[in-house]
């Protein structure tokens, strides 16, 4: 029996029971291996499954041997159970209105006019501020996400500052906010809006309608979502109906309460003493994850193993990857790739090794960043509230024969 | 580096069959188990999210599964009575509990 049948239980939440074992307060590796469903969704391969209202979908781990993520086997999360079923590009409109000069109402056909806007692509990584959640113990709020909830994909659209450009914002703007389409079931739930700062937003930011070289899958925000790279994905509003201008900040849930850590050094605290000061958490910390081999994949001894996975970080770009076959002892470099995709990609990297002992073997990946930042230890990491933002080293075990 | 690169004039594709009309999201059969306050579960719980997102949390403690009502009460709305935030409490420790008080 292979051990991925061994790890197989009627519902991905089941395995959440395994972690439990691990002592409590201390952050392990989290949850791999989860059993993929059997029912695809719209445009989607059937994928590790938490939810279907709303819909959450799990990459598993075998596809991130490779830089680009397809679309079809890229993550799903939304927060609300009503998403709109059908949307109509020809009628569809985004509007831009507030704290500008021009009210702006642009078709997808006038938007992707490149006599309108300069049309743009970017190679980027959309992770969720939540992914590989399950590592922290105790279970912190949330979806107990494995390591994929997370892709990287080019996405093509245009610039939010030639479309503010184009309204022409008013002295005191200040803040953009960005309206998604889902809606919660009750009135009461608060909707999913995000605020930006006129500062945090560079020419980088774009609004992506299509995603390589297709359009946006629906459920990955179909028909146009803001793509921001180098930020976790709470900021990347999918679906989006309206940007609104305003020379104040609104108090909204999703910012003000969820996506937020710990403002302290560790960015740290303990479920008896939670931190009183928060903030958000935007820029994404350096990751590397191994695509192949994975936990429980058999190797014949002195056989020709190539280890592939990616790395990424806001935007510093990858200077190493470092892989360890003897838990850690000793460290070797893999090759990186020639980083054409750009600094918000995932650098993919690859090391040739033997093995050479029977019985199991752990493969662990550790990237570092262009400024020196490298990625700890999984129980080095401390707990936080929300278990947001791990970045461990990664650790597969394989077994030798 | 350069990251941001024009593109030449686009083509405007036909929208992908499975999408064109209505999508439909599947239903997925979550397990939910049968056990004293399942009435108030099913009442209570469901009209947000699936199932799914309860059995993810794994099996907690009873201290647990009263803060996460909590919480979906003060955070979210949920229009939730007292005496049936108790019962789902109970029910959730019962079905979905690790034998932990705290
Ligand atoms: C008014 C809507 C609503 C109702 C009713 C509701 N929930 Fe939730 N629940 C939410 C929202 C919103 C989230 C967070 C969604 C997100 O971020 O994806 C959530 C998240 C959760 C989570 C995930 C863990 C976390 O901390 O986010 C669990 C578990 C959960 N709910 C259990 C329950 C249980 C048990 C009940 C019944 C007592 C319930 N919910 C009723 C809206 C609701």
């Amino acid at each position: 029996m292979k051990r991925r049948d061994f790890f197989k239980t009627s519902i991905a939440g089941a395995a959440a029971a395994m972690a439990t074992s691990l002592e409590a307060g201390v952050t392990g590796q989290p949850i791999d291996n989860r059993k993929i469903s059997t029912i695809a969704f719209p445009e989607k391969r059937p994928m590790i499954t938490y939810s279907d209202r709303p819909p959450l979908l799990e990459t598993p781990r075998c596809v991130f041997a490779n830089t680009i993520t397809p679309n079809d086997a890229f993550f799903v999360r939304w927060h609300m159970p009503d998403i709109p079923t059908h949307i109509d590009p020809k009628n569809y409109k985004i509007k831009i209105d507030g704290l500008v000069k021009k009210e702006l109402n642009i078709s997808l056909d006038f938007l992707k006019d490149p006599a309108n806007f300069e049309q743009v692509e970017v190679t980027a990584v959309l992770q969720c501020g939540g992914n590989s959640r399950s590592a922290f113990k105790p279970t912190a709020g949330g979806i107990q996400w494995g390591h994929g909830a997370m892709g990287c994909a080019k996405w093509k659209g245009v610039r939010l500052s030639d479309l503010l450009d184009q309204a022409g914002l008013k002295k005191d703007a200040e803040w953009i906010g960005f309206n998604g389409s889902e809606k919660a079931a009750y009135y009461e739930t608060p909707n999913f809006v995000r605020e930006l700062h006129l500062d945090e937003l560079d020419d980088h930011v774009i609004l992506a309608y299509e995603m390589n070289g297709e359009d946006l899958p629906y459920l990955n925000g179909y028909p146009l979502r803001l793509v921001i790279p180098g930020s976790y994905s709470d900021s990347w509003v999918k679906m989006l109906s309206n940007i609104t201008v305003t020379n104040k900040y609104k108090k909204l849930f999703f910012m003000d309460i969820a996506y937020r850590v710990p403002d302290n050094e560790c960015e740290c605290e303990t479920p008896e003493k939670k931190a009183k000061k928060t903030k958000p958490i935007t820029k994404m910390n350096v990751k590397s994850l191994i695509g192949y081999p994975e936990n429980g994949t058999v190797l014949q001894t002195k056989s020709h193993v190539v280890v592939r996975g990616v790395a990424f970080d806001d935007g510093h770009g990858i200077r190493d990857v470092k892989i360890s076959i003897d838990n850690g002892k000793t460290w070797k470099s893999a090759e990186l790739d020639d980083g054409k995709a750009g600094r918000y990609a995932y650098r993919g990297f690859k090391l040739a090794i033997k093995p050479m002992k029977f019985g199991k073997m752990t493969i662990m990946a550790k990237a570092i960043n262009k400024i020196g930042q490298e990625q700890p230890l999984a129980k080095d990491i401390k707990w936080n509230h929300g278990g947001y933002k791990f970045n461990g080293i990664d650790v597969v075990t394989v077994d030798v024969v | 580096m350069k990251k941001l690169l024009v593109l030449a004039a686009i083509v405007t594709a036909p929208l992908f069959a499975q999408v064109e009309g209505d999508i439909e999201v599947p239903y997925i059969p979550f397990e939910v188990k049968m056990g004293k306050g399942f009435g108030e579960v099913n009442a209570n719980c469901l009209t947000c999210h699936s199932f799914g997102y309860v059995t993810n949390q794994g099996r907690q403690s009873k201290a647990f599964w009263a803060g996460k009502v909590k919480k979906l009460m003060v955070h979210f709305k949920a229009p939730i009575t007292d005496p049936d935030a108790k019962i789902v409490t109970e029910y959730l420790y019962e079905e979905y509990g690790n034998g932990e008080l705290k």
